[in-house]
Formats: structure tokens, sequence, C-alpha cells
């Protein structure tokens, strides 16, 4: 249903909506309150779907049958949608009727675990200098590393280690590495809300 | 007016350094916080010219004093190293109920008015600096009450206003905020930025502020309406690019620059000593 009185004069009316698409189809199409929530929407779509292209291949291309029930589903969770954001997904992928092409390829899932490390390096503003992700999944982990000198960009590996870690008790772990070096193992923590 | 451009990204160091050698631009502006992990005497050293010091993620409206410290001794840091010639901020929503916006939110200019200047007051304390907080490109009508607000948080709290032009240039076509409402804020600041923007994918359209297009004719014209505000002695105005990074675009841009506010009197030497 479509709610032409919705309050809608400054940005702080909209917050709810920003991240709903359910909110957003209550609003007029003609009226700039959409268009400012469809902008919020499609920058959710690019930062899922520009860094994991592959997804599309399961979704379709226009992303929606991922997206859409995805951004519910978090809804419902109130998930913070930090750095996890892409592991969100994959969670809700597995839980969802596209778990079969999930599984049967891991480039997915390496996309995923990639995107959420860079996320962490891009965002992430504590001491930290680089993250581990790892996952019941796959033996091997990502690790993302933050900025180290002006002359170079964040960076991402893929570790396939010829001894593998234990596997996080959940489906996403991850620690945070002091220095430039991958050196310490200080045990897996939980992905959070 | 010092012209200058923003470094974000690693990928731009060698064309940045180009710009400086070729003299279209007078400083560098870190976005500081992206660089917390290098040596503070690397990013003094890498460029060779005066820095200024944008910073993107304090979220000094929503982080704890804890949080807020620690990221502040990084920045101070930084400030001394470099000899900062401004270090500048945003006033921005970066979540709701605690979930993270991916295009960030504009506040409530006269609902959280004294939030707002509280925690202003607070961030400056904590980093020890006076600090320069951008102004929001608007889309929603609460853009009209920007400027009174800018005027009266930097009068209550001391702050400066690093003025987007740009960013005024959205807001004006997005929710009609009159250019001439920014004179005395435009009058007072010392700092400010310049990008290009582009319309949103769907009708109705509004401007987007991407950094990703060459400068707009309405940017321009604005920029030459108010040369004279925006002009004075120490003035700086950093060009702001991170997508569609053409050198030769840039310089473009940069020229128009030149040619709008002519060549800058003050050398380099000076822009540091004014620091």
């Amino acid at each position: 249903m479509i709610l032409s009185s919705l309050p809608s004069r400054i940005d702080r009316d909209l917050y709810p909506a920003l991240m709903s698409p359910e909110m957003c189809a209550k609003y007029p199409a003609d009226q700039k309150a959409f268009v400012r929530i469809d902008t919020s929407l499609r920058v959710y779509w690019h930062t899922l779907f520009d860094i994991c292209p592959e997804l599309l291949e399961i979704s379709g291309p226009d992303g929606l049958s991922i997206f859409r029930p995805f951004m519910a589903w978090a809804e419902e969770r109130k998930l913070a949608f930090d750095w996890f954001y892409y592991l969100w997904v994959y969670a809700w992928l597995r839980q969802s009727p596209f778990k079969e092409q999930l599984l049967a390829d891991q480039k997915y899932l390496r996309s995923i675990m990639g995107a959420s490390a860079a996320r962490w390096a891009i965002l992430d503003r504590g001491r930290a200098r680089g993250i581990a992700i790892g996952c019941a999944d796959t033996t091997d982990f990502v690790i993302g590393w933050k900025c180290r000198s002006v002359r170079f960009g964040r960076q991402v590996e893929l570790i396939e280690p010829e001894e593998p870690l234990p596997p996080p008790p959940e489906v996403f772990g991850y620690f945070t590495l002091p220095s430039f070096e991958l050196d310490i193992f200080p045990g897996w923590q939980g992905v959070t809300r | 007016m010092r012209l200058g451009f923003n470094f974000t990204l690693g990928s731009t160091y060698d064309m940045v350094k180009r710009l400086i050698a070729e003299g279209h631009i007078d400083y560098c502006e870190y976005l500081v916080d992206n660089f917390f992990c290098v040596d503070p005497d690397e990013l003094a050293k890498a460029f060779d010219c005066p820095i200024g010091l944008h910073v993107m993620y304090s979220r000094f409206l929503e982080a704890d004093r804890p949080t807020l410290v620690d990221f502040a001794a990084r920045l101070r840091d930084c400030i001394d190293a470099t000899n900062a010639i401004y270090v500048s901020d945003h006033i921005l929503r970066f979540t709701h109920e605690g979930r993270a916006f991916f295009h960030l939110g504009e506040v409530d200019y006269s609902g959280e008015y004294e939030f707002v200047r509280d925690k202003v007051l607070e961030w400056q304390e904590i980093v020890g600096h006076r600090i320069h907080f951008e102004n929001y490109p608007s889309i929603m009508d609460g853009g009209l009450d920007a400027p009174a607000f800018f005027e009266r948080l930097t009068k209550e709290t001391g702050a400066g206003v690093l003025f987007d032009a740009s960013n005024a240039v959205c807001a004006n076509l997005n929710c009609g905020t009159p250019f001439e409402a920014w004179r005395n804020v435009i009058a007072a600041a010392h700092h400010f930025h310049v990008a290009g923007y582009r319309n949103s994918i769907v009708e109705p359209f509004i401007a987007l502020d991407t950094h990703a297009n060459s400068l707009s004719p309405e940017t321009l014209a604005f920029l030459r309406d108010f040369r004279s505000v925006f002009d004075k002695p120490g003035a700086t105005m950093t060009y702001e690019r991170d997508q569609e990074i053409e050198f030769e675009d840039i310089v473009a841009d940069l020229k128009l620059l030149r040619n709008l506010f002519g060549e800058s009197q003050e050398r380099r030497h000076d822009l540091v000593v004014s620091a």
C-alpha cells in the first residue's frame, strides 16, 4: 500500500526506510523521498554485487531474488551491517533456496570472505593492522590488511594453510592482527549482530 | 586561493606527485584516517607540499569517549607530524538504531542542534585542535536549515566550516537552499571543497555528491558569483575526485579553478607558515 502521508520533510524522517525495500515501496514513486530511499538501497545493492558479481550467476542479473529477501531477513534480525554485511549474506544464502548452488562452488565463499576482509580494512578505525576470517565450510581463510604505506592500498590475501586451523565454532569466525604479520592465532571470535 | 587535491588511495600517489610537480596544486589533503596505520613521518614526507587533514570515520556523534580518545591520539600524531594547515571532519549520521547506513544520513539541524553542538565541543576538546566541519549535500528539505545551523555552530563552539561548494549546489538543486543563505558561512570560512556530482538513476532527479564527474556549470557559476567571498588570505580549495580518476580531466578542472581565482599569491612556504 502506498501512503502519501508518511513523514518525509527531513532526512531523519527517512532513516528507518533507508535500508528497507519494503518501506521504500510505501512511498509515492514520484516524490523526492522515494528517490532518496531508492538511492540508499542502491548503495547496499552495489556494495554487494559490484564486489561479489559471482552472486549474480545464482540470483539472475538484477540480483533482486537475493537482495530483497536478504534485506528483509536482516531487518527482522536488526543486523548492524558493519563489515559483517557480506558474511550475513552468506548465512542467509546457506538457508535459502540457493543453498545447493552456493555450496557447489567455493568461489562464492571466497568472494564473500574477501569482500568482508576488504570492508573491514576500509572501515575499521581500531588499532589492529589486519583481520583473518575463517569459515566452517573451508579450511582456507582470508586476511585483510589495512593501508601500510601511502604508496599502497589495502590488501586481501587468500591463505591455504598446510596445517589447517581449527574450524570456527559457528559458520564464520575472525581474529585481528596487531602487526602486519600473521604470527598469532588467538582463537576465533564469533560474528555479532 | 590555494588549490589542493584529496588523497584517499595509494593508487593515486604518482598522479598527485605529478599534480604537485607541474604546479596544478599547492597542497594535498589526506583522508587521514585511511592512513592511521602509516607512520606519520611518512605522511609528512610523502608529498613536497603542505598538508591538510580530512577525517571521514571519526563518527564523533555516535562513538563513545574511549573510542574517540584513541582515534584522537592517532589523529594528533598526524597533525603534529604534518604541521597540518587544517583539520576537518563531517557532521553525519553513520547508523540508525545500531544499523549502518551505506549512504550516510543528514542530521536534523533544528531538532538535534544542542546535541551536535555539545558533541562538537567535546570532540574539539579531545583532539585539542580546531576542527572545520563539512556541510552535507542535502537532499531533503531539512537542508534549508543548514546555513543557520552552521552559522550558529561556529559562533557557539569556535569550530570552523569546511564549506563544500558543490555540496551547496546539490542542496540548492535538491531542496532549494539559496546560495545567498550561505554568504556569512562562506565569508567566515577559510577552507573549501569542490567536486563533481551526478543525477540519481530514477526521477524526480536528485543531485548526488559522487566525486566522479567534472565540475558542473552550476558549481562554476556559484564560485564565480561569490568569488570575492570565497577568496581571502589563507584560503584553500580542495578538488575532490575519488572515481573516474583521469589525469587530464582533473587538470582541466584545476585550470578552470586557477583561471577563476587567479594564481595563488602565497607560495607553498607561506602556506606552511600560516598554519
